[in-house]
Protein backbone atom coordinates (compact mmCIF):
# COMPACT_ATOMS: atom_id res chain seq x y z
CA UNK A 1 0.00 0.00 0.00
CA UNK A 2 1.42 3.38 -1.02
CA UNK A 3 2.07 5.28 2.24
CA UNK A 4 1.26 8.69 0.78
CA UNK A 5 -2.20 7.90 -0.53
CA UNK A 6 -3.91 9.15 2.65
CA UNK A 7 -2.10 12.49 2.50
CA UNK A 8 -2.92 12.76 -1.21
CA UNK A 9 -6.58 12.02 -0.51
CA UNK A 10 -6.64 14.70 2.17
CA UNK A 11 -5.06 17.18 -0.24
CA UNK A 12 -7.68 16.31 -2.89
CA UNK A 13 -10.47 16.80 -0.35
CA UNK A 14 -9.04 20.18 0.66
CA UNK A 15 -8.72 21.32 -2.96
CA UNK A 16 -12.25 20.24 -3.85
CA UNK A 17 -13.74 21.84 -0.74
CA UNK A 18 -11.95 25.10 -1.55
CA UNK A 19 -13.12 24.95 -5.14
CA UNK A 20 -16.65 24.42 -3.93
CA UNK A 21 -16.68 27.09 -1.24
CA UNK A 22 -14.03 29.73 -1.76
CA UNK A 23 -13.96 32.33 -4.49
CA UNK A 24 -10.38 32.24 -5.71
CA UNK A 25 -10.24 34.32 -8.87
CA UNK A 26 -7.20 36.58 -8.90
CA UNK A 27 -8.33 39.76 -7.19
CA UNK A 28 -5.15 41.74 -7.90
CA UNK A 29 -6.19 42.98 -11.39
CA UNK A 30 -9.66 43.90 -10.10
CA UNK A 31 -8.23 45.85 -7.16
CA UNK A 32 -5.68 47.64 -9.34
CA UNK A 33 -8.38 48.51 -11.88
CA UNK A 34 -10.66 49.83 -9.09
CA UNK A 35 -7.78 51.80 -7.57
CA UNK A 36 -6.83 53.43 -10.85
CA UNK A 37 -10.42 54.43 -11.58
CA UNK A 38 -10.78 55.74 -8.01
CA UNK A 39 -7.70 57.92 -8.41
CA UNK A 40 -8.86 59.14 -11.82
CA UNK A 41 -12.29 60.05 -10.40
CA UNK A 42 -10.75 61.89 -7.45
CA UNK A 43 -8.44 63.83 -9.79
CA UNK A 44 -11.40 64.71 -12.03
CA UNK A 45 -13.46 65.89 -9.06
CA UNK A 46 -10.64 68.02 -7.70
CA UNK A 47 -9.63 69.43 -11.06
CA UNK A 48 -13.13 70.44 -12.15
CA UNK A 49 -14.34 71.35 -8.64
CA UNK A 50 -17.24 68.91 -8.79
CA UNK A 51 -18.29 69.74 -5.25
CA UNK A 52 -22.02 70.24 -5.60
CA UNK A 53 -24.07 67.40 -4.17
CA UNK A 54 -25.30 66.22 -7.55
CA UNK A 55 -21.95 66.47 -9.30
CA UNK A 56 -20.20 64.70 -6.44
CA UNK A 57 -22.78 61.89 -6.25
CA UNK A 58 -22.96 61.54 -10.03
CA UNK A 59 -19.19 61.34 -10.43
CA UNK A 60 -18.70 58.68 -7.78
CA UNK A 61 -21.76 56.60 -8.56
CA UNK A 62 -20.74 56.63 -12.23
CA UNK A 63 -17.25 55.53 -11.23
CA UNK A 64 -18.72 52.75 -9.08
CA UNK A 65 -20.80 51.53 -12.04
CA UNK A 66 -17.66 51.44 -14.24
CA UNK A 67 -15.73 49.55 -11.56
CA UNK A 68 -18.49 46.95 -11.17
CA UNK A 69 -18.72 46.47 -14.95
CA UNK A 70 -14.93 46.24 -15.24
CA UNK A 71 -14.65 43.77 -12.35
CA UNK A 72 -17.33 41.62 -13.96
CA UNK A 73 -15.45 41.68 -17.26
CA UNK A 74 -12.08 40.82 -15.65
CA UNK A 75 -13.53 37.93 -13.60
CA UNK A 76 -15.37 36.56 -16.61
CA UNK A 77 -12.23 36.70 -18.73
CA UNK A 78 -10.30 34.80 -16.04
CA UNK A 79 -13.03 32.15 -15.91
CA UNK A 80 -12.96 31.69 -19.69
CA UNK A 81 -9.17 31.48 -19.63
CA UNK A 82 -9.29 28.78 -16.94
CA UNK A 83 -12.06 26.89 -18.82
CA UNK A 84 -14.32 27.17 -15.79
CA UNK A 85 -17.90 28.37 -15.43
CA UNK A 86 -18.11 32.06 -14.55
CA UNK A 87 -21.32 31.85 -12.54
CA UNK A 88 -19.92 29.24 -10.15
CA UNK A 89 -21.38 28.61 -6.67
CA UNK A 90 -18.63 30.71 -4.96
CA UNK A 91 -19.22 33.58 -7.41
CA UNK A 92 -22.92 33.41 -6.67
CA UNK A 93 -22.35 33.47 -2.92
CA UNK A 94 -19.88 36.37 -3.12
CA UNK A 95 -22.37 38.34 -5.23
CA UNK A 96 -25.20 37.56 -2.80
CA UNK A 97 -23.04 38.75 0.10
CA UNK A 98 -22.00 41.96 -1.68
CA UNK A 99 -25.39 43.12 -2.93
CA UNK A 100 -27.30 44.07 0.29
CA UNK A 101 -24.64 46.34 1.84
CA UNK A 102 -23.75 47.88 -1.52
CA UNK A 103 -27.40 48.62 -2.33
CA UNK A 104 -28.01 50.03 1.16
CA UNK A 105 -24.90 52.20 0.92
CA UNK A 106 -25.91 53.45 -2.49
CA UNK A 107 -29.50 54.17 -1.41
CA UNK A 108 -28.43 56.17 1.66
CA UNK A 109 -25.37 57.77 0.11
CA UNK A 110 -27.30 59.05 -2.87
CA UNK A 111 -29.93 60.84 -0.73
CA UNK A 112 -28.07 64.17 -0.50
CA UNK A 113 -28.11 64.39 -4.30
CA UNK A 114 -31.85 65.05 -4.06
CA UNK A 115 -31.15 68.20 -2.05
CA UNK A 116 -29.01 70.30 -4.39
CA UNK A 117 -29.10 73.35 -2.12
CA UNK A 118 -27.96 71.34 0.90
CA UNK A 119 -24.68 72.12 2.65
CA UNK A 120 -21.50 70.85 1.03
CA UNK A 121 -20.84 69.05 4.32
CA UNK A 122 -23.34 66.43 3.23
CA UNK A 123 -20.70 65.17 0.77
CA UNK A 124 -18.76 64.01 3.81
CA UNK A 125 -21.83 62.15 5.06
CA UNK A 126 -22.05 60.31 1.73
CA UNK A 127 -18.36 59.48 1.91
CA UNK A 128 -18.67 58.06 5.43
CA UNK A 129 -21.72 56.00 4.47
CA UNK A 130 -20.07 54.68 1.33
CA UNK A 131 -16.85 53.73 3.10
CA UNK A 132 -18.79 52.09 5.93
CA UNK A 133 -21.12 50.06 3.71
CA UNK A 134 -18.36 49.15 1.29
CA UNK A 135 -16.38 47.80 4.24
CA UNK A 136 -19.43 45.79 5.37
CA UNK A 137 -19.81 44.41 1.82
CA UNK A 138 -16.15 43.34 1.70
CA UNK A 139 -16.42 41.78 5.13
CA UNK A 140 -19.54 39.82 4.16
CA UNK A 141 -17.96 38.63 0.90
CA UNK A 142 -14.80 37.76 2.85
CA UNK A 143 -16.56 34.71 4.31
CA UNK A 144 -16.31 33.14 0.86
CA UNK A 145 -12.97 34.59 -0.13
CA UNK A 146 -9.38 34.50 1.12
CA UNK A 147 -9.02 35.91 4.63
CA UNK A 148 -7.32 39.14 3.54
CA UNK A 149 -10.58 40.49 2.12
CA UNK A 150 -12.22 40.45 5.55
CA UNK A 151 -9.29 42.38 7.02
CA UNK A 152 -9.53 44.85 4.14
CA UNK A 153 -13.24 45.25 4.92
CA UNK A 154 -12.46 45.91 8.59
CA UNK A 155 -10.00 48.59 7.53
CA UNK A 156 -12.80 50.43 5.73
CA UNK A 157 -15.27 50.02 8.61
CA UNK A 158 -12.84 51.27 11.25
CA UNK A 159 -11.69 54.13 9.01
CA UNK A 160 -15.29 55.19 8.37
CA UNK A 161 -15.86 55.35 12.13
CA UNK A 162 -12.68 57.43 12.48
CA UNK A 163 -13.71 59.83 9.73
CA UNK A 164 -17.18 60.11 11.26
CA UNK A 165 -15.80 61.08 14.67
CA UNK A 166 -13.30 63.48 13.13
CA UNK A 167 -16.17 65.07 11.23
CA UNK A 168 -18.53 65.14 14.24
CA UNK A 169 -15.86 66.65 16.50
CA UNK A 170 -15.14 69.31 13.89
CA UNK A 171 -11.57 68.17 13.27
CA UNK A 172 -12.29 67.83 9.57
CA UNK A 173 -12.08 71.17 7.80
CA UNK A 174 -15.13 71.54 5.58
CA UNK A 175 -13.01 73.43 3.01
CA UNK A 176 -11.15 70.17 2.55
CA UNK A 177 -12.65 68.44 -0.49
CA UNK A 178 -14.37 65.09 0.07
CA UNK A 179 -12.72 63.93 -3.19
CA UNK A 180 -9.45 63.58 -1.28
CA UNK A 181 -11.06 61.10 1.08
CA UNK A 182 -12.69 59.17 -1.77
CA UNK A 183 -9.40 59.17 -3.69
CA UNK A 184 -7.56 57.82 -0.68
CA UNK A 185 -10.04 55.07 0.24
CA UNK A 186 -11.22 53.99 -3.19
CA UNK A 187 -8.02 54.82 -5.07
CA UNK A 188 -4.88 54.54 -2.98
CA UNK A 189 -6.05 51.72 -0.67
CA UNK A 190 -7.26 49.60 -3.58
CA UNK A 191 -4.02 50.14 -5.46
CA UNK A 192 -2.01 49.21 -2.38
CA UNK A 193 -4.09 46.08 -1.76
CA UNK A 194 -3.90 45.18 -5.46
CA UNK A 195 -0.10 45.50 -5.40
CA UNK A 196 0.07 43.37 -2.25
CA UNK A 197 -2.13 40.69 -3.85
CA UNK A 198 -0.17 40.82 -7.08
CA UNK A 199 3.03 40.02 -5.19
CA UNK A 200 1.50 37.33 -2.97
CA UNK A 201 -1.04 35.69 -5.31
CA UNK A 202 1.44 35.06 -8.10
CA UNK A 203 1.98 31.41 -8.75
CA UNK A 204 -0.53 30.08 -6.24
CA UNK A 205 -3.69 31.11 -7.99
CA UNK A 206 -5.99 29.08 -10.12
CA UNK A 207 -9.63 29.52 -9.31
CA UNK B 1 1.81 0.02 11.09
CA UNK B 2 -1.59 -0.34 12.71
CA UNK B 3 -4.05 -1.37 9.96
CA UNK B 4 -7.05 -0.52 12.17
CA UNK B 5 -7.87 2.97 10.75
CA UNK B 6 -7.53 1.73 7.19
CA UNK B 7 -9.97 -1.11 7.83
CA UNK B 8 -12.47 1.32 9.35
CA UNK B 9 -12.53 3.57 6.26
CA UNK B 10 -16.01 3.88 4.81
CA UNK B 11 -15.88 1.98 1.49
CA UNK B 12 -18.76 4.00 0.05
CA UNK B 13 -16.91 7.28 0.47
CA UNK B 14 -13.48 5.84 -0.29
CA UNK B 15 -14.19 5.48 -4.00
CA UNK B 16 -12.53 8.35 -5.91
CA UNK B 17 -15.62 9.74 -7.64
CA UNK B 18 -17.84 9.56 -4.57
CA UNK B 19 -15.13 11.11 -2.40
CA UNK B 20 -14.98 14.05 -4.82
CA UNK B 21 -18.77 14.49 -4.67
CA UNK B 22 -18.80 14.30 -0.87
CA UNK B 23 -15.94 16.83 -0.65
CA UNK B 24 -17.71 19.32 -2.88
CA UNK B 25 -20.99 18.95 -1.00
CA UNK B 26 -19.29 19.18 2.41
CA UNK B 27 -18.24 22.76 1.64
CA UNK B 28 -21.55 23.93 0.20
CA UNK B 29 -25.11 23.96 1.50
CA UNK B 30 -26.22 22.44 -1.82
CA UNK B 31 -25.02 22.11 -5.40
CA UNK B 32 -26.91 21.49 -8.57
CA UNK B 33 -26.31 18.39 -10.65
CA UNK B 34 -24.84 20.57 -13.42
CA UNK B 35 -22.47 22.35 -11.08
CA UNK B 36 -21.18 19.05 -9.72
CA UNK B 37 -20.86 17.56 -13.20
CA UNK B 38 -18.94 20.58 -14.54
CA UNK B 39 -16.71 20.99 -11.49
CA UNK B 40 -15.75 17.31 -11.39
CA UNK B 41 -15.67 16.79 -15.16
CA UNK B 42 -17.87 13.69 -14.89
CA UNK B 43 -20.33 12.36 -17.41
CA UNK B 44 -24.05 12.52 -16.61
CA UNK B 45 -24.23 8.74 -16.31
CA UNK B 46 -21.20 8.45 -14.05
CA UNK B 47 -22.41 11.19 -11.74
CA UNK B 48 -25.92 9.73 -11.59
CA UNK B 49 -24.53 6.32 -10.61
CA UNK B 50 -22.36 7.77 -7.83
CA UNK B 51 -25.14 9.99 -6.51
CA UNK B 52 -27.55 7.06 -6.49
CA UNK B 53 -25.05 5.01 -4.45
CA UNK B 54 -24.62 7.88 -1.97
CA UNK B 55 -28.38 8.38 -1.82
CA UNK B 56 -28.97 4.70 -1.06
CA UNK B 57 -26.58 4.83 1.89
CA UNK B 58 -28.38 7.94 3.12
CA UNK B 59 -25.38 10.27 2.72
CA UNK B 60 -26.82 12.55 0.05
CA UNK B 61 -30.31 13.89 -0.47
CA UNK B 62 -31.53 14.88 -3.90
CA UNK B 63 -34.25 17.48 -4.49
CA UNK B 64 -35.95 18.10 -7.79
CA UNK B 65 -37.53 21.46 -8.61
CA UNK B 66 -37.91 23.93 -11.45
CA UNK B 67 -35.94 27.08 -12.19
CA UNK B 68 -37.03 29.30 -15.06
CA UNK B 69 -39.34 26.47 -16.17
CA UNK B 70 -36.41 24.09 -16.46
CA UNK B 71 -35.93 21.08 -14.19
CA UNK B 72 -33.30 21.60 -11.53
CA UNK B 73 -31.77 18.77 -9.50
CA UNK B 74 -29.90 19.80 -6.37
CA UNK B 75 -27.83 17.60 -4.09
CA UNK B 76 -26.85 18.16 -0.47
CA UNK B 77 -25.24 16.16 2.30
CA UNK B 78 -27.55 14.69 4.93
CA UNK B 79 -26.61 14.83 8.62
CA UNK B 80 -25.53 11.18 8.36
CA UNK B 81 -23.44 11.96 5.30
CA UNK B 82 -21.76 14.89 7.01
CA UNK B 83 -20.93 12.74 10.04
CA UNK B 84 -19.60 9.91 7.86
CA UNK B 85 -17.47 12.36 5.87
CA UNK B 86 -16.04 13.87 9.06
CA UNK B 87 -15.18 10.40 10.38
CA UNK B 88 -13.58 9.48 7.06
CA UNK B 89 -11.38 12.60 7.15
CA UNK B 90 -10.45 11.91 10.79
CA UNK B 91 -9.36 8.38 9.87
CA UNK B 92 -7.29 9.69 6.96
CA UNK B 93 -5.58 12.09 9.35
CA UNK B 94 -4.82 9.21 11.72
CA UNK B 95 -3.29 7.22 8.86
CA UNK B 96 -1.17 10.21 7.84
CA UNK B 97 0.01 10.59 11.44
CA UNK B 98 0.96 6.91 11.60
CA UNK B 99 2.96 7.13 8.39
CA UNK B 100 4.82 10.24 9.44
CA UNK B 101 8.51 9.44 10.08
CA UNK B 102 9.41 9.76 13.76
Amino acid sequence: MEPNWAAENLQTIRTLMERSAVYRRALAPIMIFAGLLGLAAAATGLLFHLDSMRAFGGLWLGTAAFVVAGAFFIARRQAIKDHEPFWSPPTRRVTQALIPPLLAGMAIGVCPAFFPEAEKDLNFCSVIVWIMFYGCALHAAGFFMPRGVKVFGWLFIVSACGVFYAFALGDLNSNFSAHWLMGFFFGVLHLAYGAYLYLTEKGKNAA
Amino acid sequence: MNPEPYLQLDRVIHEKGRLAIMSMLAASPELSFTELRDALAMTDGNLTTHIRALQETGYVSVAKSYQNRRPLTTCSLTATGRKAFREYVNLLEQIVQQNRPK
